[in-house]
Formats: structure tokens, C-alpha cells, sequence
């Protein structure tokens, strides 16, 4: 095991000495999936309860989906420990909020909140895909998504982690409606966006799920989705398949 | 003077020798600041499963140097408070950090509260976040651990905390070799909660000491001696069985075993 | 994007109906990001096998005319056309021969065979590993995507009508979250006497 190996030449005048031989790294994958989808007076947050590292699965039961409290529900789904550490850091910043504030944290602030907590760390990032729903100040679904590094957007419907890839484009079809047509239209116009009610978006967000689990190796065990309506939040857990 | 574009004007090596960048370098030192390490003693699995009344949590007593099973009677089970064992495997001078950091915690716990009140999942937290923050920092510490105990409503508790600062929680955990080897085993009894419930103590303890077995058996830095503690609901109790010996082995195929090692008339 | 099989982009998709069988591409030929051009079909017919090639365009085209060669010469010394299931094994073999080169492709098989009428699929990996399907089949850059697609919208026994609608969906949504497949769509329905090729309008970017 040498330490020291020259890399010089007549012309270079830096450091030669090179002792970067094995580099620790801070970050793993702990698979799973995460969807969320706004609905017109709710939004649901959904995610896989498979914990892995490489093939292993570490737990068939760990919960990536919080209701945090204000009716709001978050997931942060990649790198377990530092989605654990954000929402961790989400819970006791929103606890500050009440006590300075007196008042419920809305969707809007609250998105905007992460993207600080994630750009605050923009040069040693939450390796995470964060999604956050809840109900907006007009009591309408609303679902924000976050890249690990805090851009984020409201949207009707994501899907992150391991299986996005294979959800998302089944959700633009069948919530979206994307390159779907009138029927009586003879294929002039468009079929028309509507909301979907929680019964349908329900059936979907399992669908999707047994979709991904039959074809990735991280994604199973068993599906928990989270629902928020003016009433509060409920919870909903399915058994996807343990292969 | 030297002539080179990137050392012009300065003295030249012909006769003053070749310039030693470090005595300008802001870092005085030979090398960048280097906190990474890789483990030296090192441990071997720790196992864990739940049963109808409790925790059975076991890890052998060796202290590899690499290959060489350089110390036979390292501790790996460390009682935390009175209802907490945390089993640590991975390197053992990081491992006796953690019993100092975890000591300071419990002195802390009875100066501030007037009797013991330092539950497992307290110790998880604490532990997992200083795995949290030493990872952060570059500098981990390089382990992973089962945390089991009765918590302050006297209900089970088993997760895991490794040096990345990743957890989880689960009827049935182990850590290195024995994730691979003992986890098959440990869920084909207790694949879920419901399982574990239905586990008996005797069953539950004969289980972990068969994957003790098997992971003698086929882990290359395992020893035949190991300690096993029994965390009970209804008896309030932890018992930490010392110096257990795998049992019931047989070895006649190693006999047969040809390719390896010294050829065999 | 150093990977061979993704300067270029595309995909196609394969599917089983009752009494009949589909398979579908994207038009899109692309340098990395640059689009060059929007007619690059990647389903090739050779009697009545069909064959999805998507990867390395110079592969797909090279052997597009080495799978015109051969099941010419086979078509001579047979005086038949050859069936899917010979197909999928020449597809295999040749791609094998290549094992330590590979062409940087990811080919699909598709047809009813003239013999049994039973319908046929498979896709291959770029050494000529052969995956049999009894429903559907997916190669090329918008893979994974295919895959959450064909999962979703799938089911059995689908009248060629219905197997259109659902191919044609699975390929196109799957494309449009795909930057290198996309720009137009070719979708091939194949019974036991008809043949149907239909050119799909999609999004252009």
C-alpha cells in the first residue's frame, strides 16, 4: 500500500504527492417509490414500505410517508438517512412556526421552506427526491415536487425514486390524460382534463404500484398511502408482493 | 534562476535543489487533512428477533486484524442503562468510542433526571444522529448497530443504526455477513410482527443460536464464542448469557473439502 | 453518454392479442440531444417476421441488410419464408457470434407463425440472450418506461382493434418522458392474412 506516488513533470509545480487512495462515500440508496397526486379537495402521498441496501431488504416495513401535522404530508425518498434528516429538520422547524406564529404553516410556505432546507445544502445535497401534499389556501389538492438541490413546482401528479421512470409516464396518461382524444371527436380534439374522484385515484396509485413492483427490484412489500381531505389525514396500507 | 513557465523567477534546483511547495502550502502537513479511515479491528455480525415476549440479540467475541483473529474476547454487546443492549459490529476501537460517547450519555441521563429514564429509543436516536453527524463530517464512524430494549411504555424495541446514519426497524435484523446468512433463517419463523408474537422464548433463543451456528460454520471472520442477551416484556429484565459455544457441529465434510490449504494424504 | 446504444435513441415495443400480435417504433434519429431526423423507422419485415432493432443506428441499419441477407438464402434453400421462432434463434445466433464485440443493439421479434398460428414474441439483449414473452416485450432507450406503460395498460386476449389503441398508448406516453425517443411513431398489427401498418401523430419535442 503506497501512499506517496509522483505525478509530475518539468512543467508542473503543484502538490505530486497524491494520497487519495480509498474515498469514504457519504451516501447510499435505500430504493423505494414515492406518488403523489392532488385531487380537487384532497391530494394523496403514497410510497412502498420496502427498505434495501444493494439486494438486501433491510425491512418489509419501514414508512417513508409522514403526515407532519397542518394536514400536510411529506416524503423525501434516495438516501435514507438524509431523508430522514430533513424531514427530522422539516418537524422541528414547523414546531418553531407555531410558536413564533401562532398559525397553521401553509403548502405554498411550506414548499418553499424545503427548497431553502435543500439549497442550504446545495454543495453536499440531500440525495433525495422530495414530494410534499396537501390542501392549498382554497382548500383545493396540491402537490409540490423538489429535485435534491430545492427547484421545485406544483403539479397534479409525481411520481419519484427508483420506479418514477415507469410511473410517471402512466400517470400523464391516466390522470393527465396525455395523448388521449375525444372520442366523438374523430381525433380533433382533446379529451377533456377533469378530476378524478379519491375511489379512482386510488385503484390508479395501486395499479401503478403492483405495475413497479413486478418490474423493479427495490420497490414491494407493501403499499402505504396517505390521504388528506378538509376532514384530516387517513391512512391506507395494501400488501404489494415480498419477491 | 529557473527558466520553466510555471517556476520562472524562481531559485534554480541546478543549485539550490528542488523547491519544497510545502513550505508555502497554507496546509502544513504532508497530505490534505485526512479523516477518512478504513476499519482495522474489526467485528462480525450482530443478530437480532423479536419473540412473542421480547428481543434475542447475539454477536460472537472476536476481534479480527484482517484476516487474523487477532483478539477472542472482545464484548460486542454493551447494556445501555437497564433497558437497552446496543450490539455493535465493524471496527472495535470506533466501537469502544461509542461505549465512552454512550457512558458520557448515561452520567448526563442521572444527573438530570432524579432515576434512570434513558430508553432504547433514546439510544437511537442519540446514536444514529452522531452517526449522522460523523458521516457528515467526512469522518465516520465505521459500524453498524442493533439497538434493542423496552421502551418507556414497556413496548419492544429493535432498529438499526450503521455508520452512514441510515435506520430502520424490523421483527428480524442483522448486520454484516449474518444480513445475508442468518436473516433467511431468523424469517423463516418471523417474517412479521404477527409472526413474532407468536415466537416462544425457548424457540426464539434455540433460532438465534442455530444462526450463530451457521454463521460459524461459513463466516471466515467468526469465532465459535459468542454472547446472547434475552430481553424480556414481562419479567423487566435483560440477561446477557457470556461465553456460549456453538454446539452440535459437525465437521466431517471439511475433510472432503479439496483445492484449499495444505494438500491432504 | 458514452453508451453506444443511447447516442442515438429509440425504442419499440412488441404485444400479444388474440389471433394477433403488434409491434411499434419511434421515427426519431438523433445525434446525443441534436434531433436529425424523423423517419428513421426501426421495424423491419422479412416475409412475415418483424423485427424491432433500436440501439447503434449504423448496427440497426448494418443488420437490418445482414437479416435481409440471411433470410433470403434461407427462403432459397427452404423455398418457404421463415417462422418467428427460427428467427428469434438466427436473431440470436448471429448477435452471439459477435459475443466479445457486440453490435450495440436491442432487437425484437414479433409474428404469427403460418404453421401453428400461434402468435410470437421475444426480445434479445445485444449478445443475443433471448427473453420470451407471452405478453409484451420492450427494447431501446425509453425501456423503462415501456415497462411501467405495458404493466399498466396491459391485459390478455385483446381484439387487434383494442391491441392497437393499447400499444400505441404504452409507446407513445412512454416516449414522451424519453428525450431520445419520440418525433412520430410506426405501429404494425399483424393477424393470420392481414397486415396493418399505421403511422402515429405525436409530440414533436
Amino acid at each position: 500500500m503506497s501512499v506517496t506516488s509522483a505525478v509530475s513533470s518539468d512543467y508542473n509545480s503543484g502538490v505530486s504527492n497524491v494520497p487519495i487512495e480509498h474515498q469514504f462515500n457519504p451516501y447510499s440508496d435505500n430504493g423505494g417509490t414515492v406518488l403523489g397526486i392532488a385531487g380537487e379537495d384532497f391530494a394523496i402521498l403514497a410510497g412502498d414500505t420496502r427498505h434495501t441496501t444493494g439486494y438486501s431488504i433491510n425491512s418489509r416495513y419501514e414508512p417513508k410517508v409522514f403526515s407532519v401535522g397542518d394536514e400536510l404530508l411529506i416524503t423525501a425518498n434516495g438516501f435514507a438517512a438524509d431523508g430522514d434528516a430533513l424531514v427530522k429538520r422539516f418537524r422541528n422547524q414547523l414546531k418553531w412556526y407555531h410558536f413564533d406564529h401562532k398559525k397553521n404553516l401553509t403548502i405554498k410556505s411550506a414548499a418553499r421552506f424545503i427548497q431553502h432546507l435543500l439549497y442550504g445544502k446545495r454543495f453536499f445535497p440531500y440525495y433525495v427526491h422530495t414530494i410534499i401534499a396537501g390542501l392549498d389556501e382554497e382548500g383545493k389538492g396540491a402537490v409540490y415536487s423538489f429535485d435534491p438541490v430545492g427547484s421545485y413546482e406544483r403539479e397534479q401528479c409525481r411520481a419519484g425514486g427508483g420506479a418514477a421512470s415507469l410511473i410517471m409516464p402512466f400517470l400523464d396518461n391516466q390522470v393527465n390524460f396525455k395523448n388521449q382524444m375525444d372520442p366523438d371527436s374523430n381525433g380533433t380534439a382533446k379529451k377533456e382534463l377533469k378530476y378524478l374522484k379519491l375511489d379512482e385515484v386510488i385503484s390508479l396509485v395501486r395499479d401503478a404500484f403492483s405495475s413497479a413492483t413486478e418490474r423493479h427490484i427495490n420497490v414491494g412489500d407493501g403499499l402505504e398511502i396517505l390521504i388528506v381531505t378538509k376532514d384530516g389525514v387517513r391512512t391506507e396500507y395494501y400488501p404489494l408482493k415480498k419477491d | 534562476m529557473n527558466h520553466g513557465p510555471y517556476d520562472w523567477g524562481r531559485p534554480s534546483d541546478d543549485t539550490y535543489g528542488a523547491y519544497n511547495h510545502q513550505i508555502a502550502a497554507a496546509n502544513n502537513s504532508q497530505f490534505p487533512k485526512m479523516n477518512t479511515q478504513q476499519p482495522i479491528v474489526t467485528g462480525t455480525s450482530v443478530i437480532a428477533v423479536k419473540y412473542q415476549d421480547g428481543i434475542v440479540l447475539a454477536a460472537d467475541n472476536l476481534g479480527s486484524y484482517g484476516s487474523l483473529a487477532r483478539f477472542s474476547d472482545i464484548e460486542r454487546l454493551l447494556p445501555v442503562g437497564d433497558s437497552t443492549i446496543v450490539g455493535i459490529s465493524g471496527d472495535i476501537s470506533d466501537l469502544q468510542q461509542i461505549e465512552r460517547i454512550l457512558d458520557d450519555l448515561q452520567v448526563q441521563d442521572s444527573y438530570d433526571m432524579e432515576k434512570p429514564n434513558l430508553k432504547p429509543e433514546h439510544v437511537h436516536e442519540y446514536l444514529s444522529r452522531v452517526f449522522y453527524n460523523r458521516r457528515s463530517k467526512m469522518d465516520p464512524l465505521w459500524n453498524s448497530t442493533i439497538v434493542a430494549g423496552l421502551s418507556s411504555t414497556n413496548e419492544l424495541v429493535l432498529k438499526y443504526a450503521d455508520l452512514l446514519g441510515v435506520t430502520y426497524s424490523s421483527p428480524a435484523i442483522a448486520t454484516g455477513f449474518g444480513a445475508h446468512l442468518a436473516i433467511p433463517l431468523l424469517r423463516r419463523k418471523v417474517e412479521t410482527e404477527e409472526d413474532a408474537s407468536k415466537l416462544t422464548e425457548e424457540e426464539a433463543v434455540e433460532l438465534v443460536r442455530n444462526c450463530m451456528k451457521v454463521l460459524f460454520y461459513r463466516d471466515a471472520r467468526s469465532i465459535d464464542k459468542y454472547s446472547l442477551a434475552v430481553i424480556s416484556q414481562s419479567r423487566k429484565k435483560i440477561d446477557i448469557h457470556k461465553g456460549l459455544r456453538c454446539e452440535d457441529m459437525k465437521w466431517e465434510f471439511a475433510k472432503h473439502i479439496r483445492g484449499y490449504g495444505a494438500p491432504q494424504l | 453518454m458514452s453508451n453506444p446504444a443511447s447516442i442515438n435513441g429509440g425504442s419499440a415495443v412488441a404485444m400479444v392479442g388474440k389471433d394477433c400480435v403488434a409491434i411499434a417504433c419511434d421515427l426519431r434519429l438523433g445525434n446525443q440531444s441534436l434531433g436529425v431526423a424523423n423517419n428513421f423507422e426501426k421495424v423491419f419485415q422479412f416475409g412475415h417476421v418483424f423485427l424491432g432493432l433500436t440501439g447503434l443506428a449504423t448496427d440497426v441499419i448494418t443488420l437490418n441488410e445482414t437479416f435481409r441477407f440471411k433470410t433470403n438464402l434461407y427462403k432459397m434453400r427452404e423455398e418457404r419464408d421463415i417462422e418467428p421462432e427460427t428467427f428469434a434463434n438466427l436473431v440470436s445466433t448471429s448477435l452471439y457470434e459477435k459475443r466479445f464485440g457486440p453490435y450495440f443493439v436491442g432487437p425484437i421479434v414479433a409474428g404469427i407463425n403460418s404453421k401453428t398460428n400461434q402468435p410470437f414474441i421475444c426480445s434479445f439483449d445485444s449478445i443475443g440472450c433471448i427473453d420470451y414473452s407471452k405478453d409484451f416485450a420492450v427494447v431501446g432507450t425509453a425501456s423503462d418506461q415501456l415497462y411501467g406503460m405495458c404493466e399498466g395498460l396491459y391485459e390478455p386476449n385483446l381484439s387487434p382493434d383494442d391491441l392497437f389503441e393499447t400499444i400505441s398508448q404504452a409507446l407513445l406516453n412512454a416516449n414522451d418522458r424519453d428525450a431520445l425517443s419520440g418525433w412520430g411513431a410506426a405501429v404494425y398489427i399483424i393477424t393470420k392474412d392481414k397486415i396493418s401498418k399505421r403511422y402515429l401523430k405525436s409530440r414533436q419535442d
